[in-house]
């Protein structure tokens, strides 16, 4: 469909808004992050801070009220744990993340920039196509990530790179600034070098869910531990001291 | 804890998990134009050990990267899309330039620190 001598290129066929917000009790860092996120995705719409602690569906109202098909809700809890819920608002599925190595834009002091409102270029690995819940994660990350053509806020150049690597059945993210090089380039040499911007971190699945907040259950990672089974460990049982029920 | 057997078998509903993808993936039609999206053509195949490392695993995230870096501005171009913004356009970037001179400074005290000790 896309006619390429007259620049015409075809009807819109992704639409995609994505709702930005956070729980009450966030810290700073996770704050800042939440802005990252909001200052690379043209297509977000931030909103103030969600009360409620359990009944999270309630968020799909408040992704219809400001025209959102898709949501990213950050979630912290003990003041330091980070999760992180995507969503395909309102029917589904959405994920569940535990957030691993936050580092934000501001903390990195990395030199790469970009220009705010670009479209990125959208990088996955193929260990996206070898697992059904890696590809609807792969899909979920599409559609929330990969900027639409017809945002109104975006720039007309693209000059970043949006990396999502598997290592470890977890998900690594990065972003990169695209540096062209000033011809001339030695044969064999890239015409490209990449510069990196920020954030980072590092995506632990906890659950994927049929609906958005809600629902059954598809898949759930059998390697996830809370940071709480981490720092209090539950007892073992020593032997002997088990109670027997005699009959 | 590790005596104790797992309470039961982790859900991992193949059937349900692709027929979502199914119920919401974007037309299988749809042009690199409207998403960007590039998958690399190789799985990143790290060994824990080099999992662990940063310089090697930050080394497979940038060959990644770079690979589709080049295949979508090399797409971008045959579609006439620019990429590179002009010099004598200026708009609003992600970093705020008093952001970027603080990395500047900070990345030039660094080096005259490192000339200083030699």
């Amino acid at each position: 469909q896309v006619d390429r001598a007259s620049g015409d290129l075809g009807k819109p066929q992704n639409k995609q808004r994505v709702l930005l917000l956070s729980s009450r009790g966030i810290t700073y860092r996770y704050r800042h992050l939440l802005n990252d996120l909001h200052a690379l995705l043209p297509h977000s719409k931030k909103e103030s801070k969600f009360e409620q602690k359990t009944e999270l569906y309630a968020l799909n109202e408040v992704a219809e009220l400001a025209n959102c098909n898709n949501a990213i809700f950050l979630e912290c809890r003990r003041h330091t744990d980070l999760y992180l819920w995507m969503a395909k608002t309102p029917n589904g599925p959405s994920v569940k993340f535990f957030v691993q190595n936050v580092h934000t834009m501001d903390e990195l002091r990395l030199t790469g920039n970009c220009l705010k409102g670009s479209r990125p270029i959208v990088s996955f690995d193929k260990n996206f196509d070898s697992a059904p819940h890696l590809s609807l994660l792969k899909e979920m990350f599409t559609q929330i990530f990969a900027t639409p053509r017809t945002s109104r806020k975006i720039k007309p150049f693209v000059d970043h790179v949006l990396n999502f690597s598997v290592v470890d059945n977890k998900i690594w993210f990065r972003n990169y600034q695209v540096v062209e090089k000033a011809p001339p380039i030695a044969p064999g040499q890239e015409p490209i070098s990449l510069v990196e911007i920020g954030p980072r971190f590092v995506l632990d699945i906890v659950r994927i869910f049929d609906g958005s907040f809600c629902g059954a259950t598809l898949y759930e990672n059998p390697t996830f531990v809370t940071p709480a089974q981490v720092s209090f460990p539950r007892q073992t049982p020593q032997p002997g001291t088990d109670k027997v029920d005699h009959p | 804890t590790s005596q104790r057997a797992p309470r039961r078998v982790p859900i991992n509903s193949t059937a349900a998990l692709t027929a979502r993808l199914a119920s919401i993936r974007l037309p299988p039609t749809i042009s690199f134009i409207e998403t960007l999206a590039l998958t690399h053509p190789t799985p990143l195949d790290l060994a824990p050990e080099a999992a662990s490392d940063d310089l090697r695993r930050e080394l497979a995230f940038y060959d990644q990267a770079l690979h589709a870096a080049v295949k979508g501005l090399e797409q971008l171009r045959q579609l006439g899309v620019p990429t590179t913004r002009p010099v004598d356009y200026f708009a609003e970037m992600v970093k705020a330039d008093a952001h970027m001179l603080k990395v500047k400074q900070r990345i030039a005290e660094e080096t005259t620190n490192i000339k200083k000790s030699e």
